[in-house]
C-alpha cells in the first residue's frame, strides 16, 4: 500500500527521456494493481519495482504522489 | 545680262542642292554604323539578358528603336547625336547582367544554407526522439508479451498493429541512420519522419504517452 520510506540509490538502467512512461501513485494503489492496469497481469509488479529502485526500497511500500516509471 | 544671272542662279541652286545631298549621304553611313554598333553591344549582353535585367534591356531597345525611326526619317544628324548615350547604356548591359546573376546566385546560396541548417535541426530533434520512442514501445511490448492477458485499454488488434509499427519504425530508423552516415541528410530526415509516424501510432495504440 502507498506509504513513505527512504528511497533506494539505484539509478534506472536507461536515462529518462520524453518517452518514459510515468504513473502517479494514488491512494489505495499497490504495485500489483498498477501492473494489472498497465500490463493486464499484476504478477509483473516486480518489473515496475526494478525500474524504480532509485525511489523504492520495498515493492510493498509506495507513497501517494510518487511518480513511477512504467516500462 | 539677265539671262547670264539666271543661269548663274540656277548653278548656285544646283550646287546648294548637291552640297546638301552630299552632306546627307555623308552622315548616313556614320548613322548606320552607330546603330549597328548599338545592336552589336546589345547582342554581346546575350539572349538571356532579358531574363536577368528585363527593364534595362527594354530601355535600351526602346532607345534603339527611336534611333532607327530617326534613321528611317533620314534624320541622320539626330541619330549621330543620340547614339553615343544609347551605346553606353547598351555596353553597360553586360556588367548589369553579371551583377544580377551574382545577386541571384548569392540569394540561392543563402536560401540553400538556411534550408540545410533547418534540416540539421530537424535531424537533431528526430535522432533524439525516434530511438527513445522505439525503446519505449519495445519495452512495453516485451512486458505485454510476458503478460497472461492484455490490459483493458489494449485490444489484440492494437497490439498486433503496434508490433508491426515497431518493426517498421526500426527498419525506417536503420535506413535513416544509414542515409545520414552517407551524407544524405534529406533522405535521412524523410526516413526518420516516417519512422516517427509509425512509432507514434504504436504509442497511441498501446495507450502510451508521446514525447
Amino acid at each position: 500500500m502507498a506509504d513513505s520510506k527512504q528511497p533506494g540509490s539505484n539509478a534506472p538502467k536507461s536515462p529518462d527521456n520524453a518517452y518514459t512512461q510515468w504513473y502517479e501513485v494514488k491512494a489505495g494503489d499497490t504495485l500489483w494493481k498498477i501492473a494489472k492496469a498497465h500490463y493486464g497481469d499484476g504478477s509483473l509488479y516486480q518489473d515496475i519495482f526494478k525500474a524504480n529502485q532509485d525511489v523504492l526500497t520495498d515493492p510493498d511500500k509506495i507513497k501517494v504522489g510518487q511518480r513511477l516509471r512504467i516500462p | 545680262m539677265s539671262h547670264i544671272n539666271l543661269r548663274f542662279r540656277d548653278i548656285v541652286y544646283v550646287m546648294v542642292a548637291l552640297v546638301a545631298l552630299f552632306a546627307c549621304s555623308n552622315q548616313m553611313e556614320p548613322a548606320k554604323k552607330a546603330i549597328a554598333d548599338i545592336e552589336a553591344a546589345v547582342a554581346a549582353a546575350g539572349s538571356d539578358a532579358q531574363q536577368y535585367i528585363p527593364e534595362q534591356v527594354k530601355a535600351v531597345t526602346d532607345q534603339l528603336a527611336g534611333l532607327k525611326a530617326k534613321f528611317d526619317q533620314k534624320d541622320y544628324a539626330a541619330v549621330i547625336a543620340g547614339a553615343p548615350a544609347v551605346l553606353a547604356s547598351a555596353q553597360g548591359l553586360v556588367a548589369a547582367k553579371d551583377t544580377a546573376m551574382k545577386e541571384i546566385a548569392a540569394k540561392k546560396a543563402a536560401a540553400d544554407a538556411a534550408a540545410e541548417a533547418a534540416m540539421k535541426d530537424t535531424w537533431a530533434s528526430l535522432s533524439s526522439a525516434v530511438p527513445a520512442a522505439i525503446a519505449a514501445v519495445d519495452s512495453r511490448l516485451s512486458m505485454l508479451a510476458k503478460s497472461k492477458k492484455l490490459p483493458a485499454n489494449v485490444t489484440k488488434d492494437a497490439l498486433t498493429s503496434a508490433q508491426n509499427g515497431l518493426a517498421s519504425a526500426k527498419s525506417l530508423w536503420d535506413q535513416a541512420t544509414a542515409s545520414q552516415a552517407a551524407g544524405k541528410l534529406r533522405d535521412a530526415v524523410n526516413s526518420a519522419q516516417q519512422a516517427k509516424q509509425q512509432i507514434d501510432a504504436a504509442l497511441a495504440g498501446l495507450g502510451m504517452s508521446g514525447g
